[in-house]
């Protein structure tokens, strides 16, 4: 009994609040998408939100199961792990495609995706490799050897093809920014070689996953204003493309930062500090140039494809129909939406949006719950994602830290992508969303994920 | 650097994104309406209903015009799988060619969509709407395919409602429905392509008020264009309401035997009731049964046959057939000198056959006498004296005052203009003024002598058979006139007040005597020209009319009140082509009146004869 007493007493709760409200609120919704009048209990397990129910049970008994393994067990089995998984995702490969992927193994509603156990294994296997180095996370040999980790699993990934999952992959170099990866090595033998310049560390390449992000981001953004004409007030016969905006947006960032150096940095720092305001400001303002001109020099059919993915061309009923469809269902609800179970775009009945209980999950809840519910879903996936990160950082094992990170980022992505296609900030991948979404191995996976992560931290005391 | 300080940017990309994500929802939801009617547009349909159209009675309160409900057969393409061609042809008593050919029929006809700049027509049919495979089917025709229906996933069945008509009688009266047109279909949101608008008649004037208000009824649909559930629980819904009832003045039993005894002849009855103005019967012969013209089918059928028919049964005589009115119009000349005091009730004129050709008669020595010999020359003096009043020295300036005098006095009776009622397609008739003879012959070039054949009725001189009823009406009410109309009353609200106001003519109520008492003896005495309108229980007033006509046998006209001292049915009888108007005309007056008034016929003979009578002119199919 005191052990019971001491493992309530232990646990996160929350983190374990904001996850049951999200299995609550995705049951929920599944429930209203999927609704069949003749089977109206929520236990029919002929129905989509039945099986949903058994899912979770069988989730939340191998939950159980976590809690009585001992914390220590789970960078022992990482790499047992990481390799049967990897023999599934090679198995998964010989099975007949469905919906034009070999993703599935089993049958029918008890087919799993081993793609989504990999992810778990991934993430134990690549904590328990930078949790017992040595040496620092730094060297050429131990980036290349976490990356291997990361190829592996993702390569056959690719081979199936999910393009989804292999995104998702690269939410681990996140992780492995936290645990100090650095390009510093490569930028600095590159650098150095020039006479006279002996730099000992850079800027670029302590953070370059960051700024590799930001870098990507600017582009998308230029991309998005590259057709839009931009009037500047006082200028009314002054019209500026889209890229041009952006370097006169940033620049005025720069000048006001510039202005109010004083505010922002010590002495010491401030000649530093103009240096890189500067340098940012020419170099972002370079990049967004350059992709404007390298994107209005590609051919044309490539530009129709990036177009539509962005968003950037109208095509509501051809390429562009599966965004078009959920983002009428997301805006229309409203304030405070079309009431539970009132969807009319997205309920699967009318077939508007499709995947409207898996990947699409948000449009039918954002379209019932409006934008009230929305900002809270949306407020819930952030509390749980900082919360993570703060049991990340209390950890005293790196393994635990690292795995917390690990789980962060994927749940990160999973939330970023999933619910930018839904509102028309992401192109369109086919990914759930976390502890939402219908079917059987990602409701699995994640809770898995942090049913360890639970057991990891209520353990985390016992740590030397 | 410190490494556990990135956690801070790792933080700053998750609040970056939640932060933008959520003004984004914050755009979406509340700010842009974009979506919301995106959404409109993708899942909610406006159905709309259409409540049959109101129906029509007589003045007896009998339904002449009803709907009968029919069944369209409708698919839709998307919602067909594996349509077993030769099961369903078998269904349709069709062969499995027909089928193909009639869906190949509708993809490249049906909503075709024409394109307003160029005239391009480009066919729009769309896999997920729903059409009619087959049209206006019976109850029967329905039942024997419903029943299979469910082995044919995509078809359905749906109702329409057409109109019916118990009697097959005032087809040109009632007029009839037609598909709206691309035109009426823009200018009016009320229709959509496929609804019905009346073309003619009744159902063309009152289509406003007969077409009642649309239901509509707010579904949500799938992306297959199904509807799946009623949107916000019917909240938005409206009822679709027929509209009341339209009572006419018509007696469809007298509109019956006005077209049985118009039978294989041409030519026109109007019937009016004087007091009120109501429209008792309006013939148009030949006529044809109203069922002809119902439903698409119906009507691809018989229009073209109707429209070539050489007899032009859709000509609506009574209305747009302008004819001389021949001795008729003797009347008015009499009535308007009498007014203008160029001439007493004593006044005489010798039957001089030099100036014009006349019967054998003795010299009328009255207006009364004129009227009952229809003496030619005396009207001739008459009108002489109605037009050259001697105002102005100049012959010709004196003849243009006393033309424009007399024409107004012509408007007055409302001939030469359009009656302002509810008889819709008439023609105005023509009733010459100065300015009409200043164009032939150039001004002050013309004088009575010019014109003289004005007097009796010919020459320039056009009525319509509805202004030839007209002038009954005025006579017998001496002196005045409401717009004759078919609709009394729309639902419960008592007689229309358009239908109130009475139109007094020029002529006053003291004058109209000797001119009713001519009319009297036309039918009553020996010797007048219409006593073959003779009744015994009955004081009929009429006069007839001999049209000359350069085409062929002259036209018979007649036209009556009865009973002569409260009159209740006044009426113009124009038979085309029949000669005389005391053979043909009169005794098809008598009969009207007879029925109308003591529903029964007491010169069986006379009925017969005229019944069975096929004017030389007509054309039997």
């Amino acid at each position: 009994m005191r052990k019971n007493d001491s493992l309530l007493s232990k646990l996160d709760w929350p983190l374990f609040i904001s996850f049951m409200i999200l299995v609550f609120l995705g049951l929920a919704t599944v429930y209203s998408v999927a609704f069949n009048e003749e089977h109206p209990s929520i236990f029919a397990f002929s129905e989509k939100y039945g099986k949903q129910i058994i899912w979770l049970g069988a989730s939340f008994f191998i939950g159980l199961l976590i809690f009585l393994i001992d914390a220590d067990y789970y960078s022992k089995i990482a790499l047992p792990v990481y390799i049967s998984v990897l023999v599934l995702l090679v198995i998964v490969l010989f099975m007949p495609p469905i919906n034009g992927a070999r993703a599935w193994l089993g049958v029918g509603s008890l087919g799993v995706q081993p793609a989504e156990f990999a992810k778990i294994a991934t993430a134990l296997l690549l904590s328990k490799y930078i949790s017992e180095l040595v040496v620092k996370f730094q060297t050429i040999k131990t980036v290349l050897t976490a990356c291997l980790i990361l190829f592996v699993p993702a390569l056959l990934i690719a081979l199936q093809p999910d393009a989804g999952t292999l995104v998702i992959f690269s939410s681990f170099l996140f992780v492995m920014y936290r645990e100090g990866l650095t390009f510093d090595p490569i930028i600095l033998g590159v650098l150095n070689t020039i006479p006279g310049i002996k730099f000992k560390s850079t800027w670029l390449g302590n953070h370059f996953i960051p700024v590799l992000f930001v870098f990507l981001f600017l582009c998308i953004i230029t991309l998005f204003l590259s057709n839009v004409q931009f009037h500047l007030w006082g200028f009314p016969n002054n019209t500026f493309q889209g890229s041009t905006g952006v370097v006169l947006t940033l620049g005025s960032i720069s000048l006001l930062l510039l202005l109010f150096i004083r505010r922002i940095s010590s002495k010491r720092d401030r000649p530093r500090m103009i240096l890189v305001i500067s340098l940012g400001f020419l170099i972002t303002a370079s990049i967004s140039l350059f992709v404007d001109k390298a994107f209005s020099g590609l051919a044309k059919h490539q530009r129709n494809r990036i177009e539509l993915v962005l968003g950037l061309k109208e095509d509501p009923d051809g390429g562009d129909y599966n965004r078009n469809r959920a983002m009428a269902a997301v805006g229309s609800g409203g304030a405070l939406g079309k009431g539970y179970m009132g969807a009319s775009v997205s309920s699967i009945e009318s077939n508007h949006v499709p995947e409207s209980e898996t990947d699409f999950i948000f449009c039918p809840f954002a379209e019932e719950w409006g934008f009230l519910g929305s900002i809270i879903l949306v407020a819930t996936y952030l509390f749980m994602l900082l919360r993570i990160i703060f049991i990340a950082e209390r950890q005293r094992a790196p393994f635990n830290r690292i795995y917390a990170y690990c789980v962060a980022m994927i749940l990160f992505y999973h939330f970023a992508i999933n619910i930018g296609m839904n509102i028309g900030f992401a192109p369109v991948i086919g990914i759930p969303l976390p502890f939402f979404s219908y079917g059987g191995s990602s409701i699995l996976s994640f809770c898995i994920m942090v049913f360890i992560l639970l057991k990891l931290d209520s353990q985390r005391i016992d740590v030397l | 650097m410190n490494i556990a300080n990135r956690k801070y940017i790792i933080v700053l990309f998750i609040l970056v994104i939640g932060v933008l994500y959520s003004l984004r929802l914050f755009y979406m939801q509340l700010i842009d309406d974009t979506w919301v009617l995106r959404a409109q547009e993708i899942a909610e349909k406006r159905k709309e209903i259409l409540p049959p159209r109101a129906a029509i009675f007589d003045r007896n309160g009998l339904k002449i015009v009803s709907n009968k409900t029919y069944y369209n057969l409708m698919f839709i393409e998307n919602n067909i799988s594996r349509l077993d061609t030769i099961a369903f042809a078998k269904l349709l008593n069709w062969t499995p060619i027909q089928v193909r050919e009639r869906f190949a029929e509708i993809k490249e006809g049906e909503g075709v969509y024409r394109n307003k700049s160029s005239g391009k027509k480009t066919p729009n049919y769309q896999k997920k709407r729903a059409y009619p495979f087959l049209k206006e089917l019976s109850l029967e025709e329905i039942t024997n395919i419903a029943l299979h229906l469910d082995n044919f996933p995509g078809f359905y069945e749906e109702v329409t409602s057409m109109r019916s008509y118990p009697f097959s009688n005032g087809a040109n009266i009632l007029g009839y429905l037609n598909e709206a047109t691309r035109k009426e279909i823009d200018e009016d949101r009320f229709y959509r392509p496929g609804s019905n608008i009346g073309r003619s008649g009744i159902e063309r004037f009152y289509e406003k008020e007969l077409r009642g208000r649309k239901g509509i009824r707010y579904v949500v649909t799938s992306a297959m264009n199904n509807p799946i559930e009623s949107y916000a629980n019917g909240k938005y819904d409206t009822i679709a309401k027929q509209a009341p009832g339209l009572k006419l003045g018509m007696d469809i039993t007298l509109q019956a035997y006005g077209e049985l005894l118009m039978q294989n002849k041409k030519g026109c009855i109007v019937a009016i009731e004087p007091e009120s103005g109501d429209i008792l019967a309006m013939i148009s012969a030949p006529s044809f049964d109203p069922n002809l013209l119902v439903g698409r089918r119906n009507i691809g059928l018989n229009y073209p046959k109707l429209v070539t028919d050489i007899n032009k049964p859709l000509f609506p005589r009574p209305l747009q057939a302008e004819y001389p009115p021949g001795s008729i119009f003797k009347l008015v000349q009499s009535l308007i000198a009498l007014q203008e005091g160029v001439i007493t009730e004593e006044t005489g004129f010798p039957c001089n056959k030099s100036v014009v050709g006349c019967h054998n008669h003795p010299n009328a020595s009255g207006v009364a006498q004129a009227v009952q010999y229809s003496c030619n020359p005396y009207f001739y003096a008459v009108v002489r004296k109605i037009i050259q009043q001697r105002k102005s020295k100049n012959t010709f300036t004196d003849a243009e005052i006393g033309l424009n005098l007399w024409h107004s006095y012509m408007n007055s009776f409302g001939l030469g203009k359009k009656l302002e009622t509810d008889v819709s397609g008439q023609r105005p008739g023509l009733i010459p003024d100065s300015k009409y003879y200043d164009r032939i012959y150039g001004r002050h070039q013309w004088a009575f002598s010019t014109i003289r054949s004005i007097s009796i009725g010919q020459g320039e001189i056009k009525l319509t058979p509805l202004q030839m009823a007209n002038i009954a009406v005025i006579i017998a009410n001496k002196g005045w006139y409401i717009e004759p109309h078919f609709v009394k009353s729309i639902g419960d609200g008592g007689p229309l007040p358009v239908y109130q106001k009475k139109n007094y003519t020029m002529v006053e109520a003291k004058n109209f005597s000797a001119v009713i008492e001519g009319m009297r003896r036309v039918v009553n005495e020996p010797g007048g020209t219409g006593s073959a309108a003779r009744l015994k229980d009955m004081m009929v007033c009429g006069k007839t009319g001999t049209v000359q006509n350069s085409q062929g046998e002259d036209h018979s006209v007649f036209i009556a009140f009865a009973p002569m001292d409260n009159p209740k049915i006044a009426l113009a009888i124009f038979v085309e082509n029949a000669g005389a108007g005391g053979t043909w005309a009169a005794p098809i007056a008598s009969l009207i009146i007879e029925k109308y008034l003591l529903s029964k016929i007491s010169d069986r003979d006379k009925e017969k004869r005229i019944i069975e009578a096929t004017l030389s002119n007509f054309n039997k199919p």
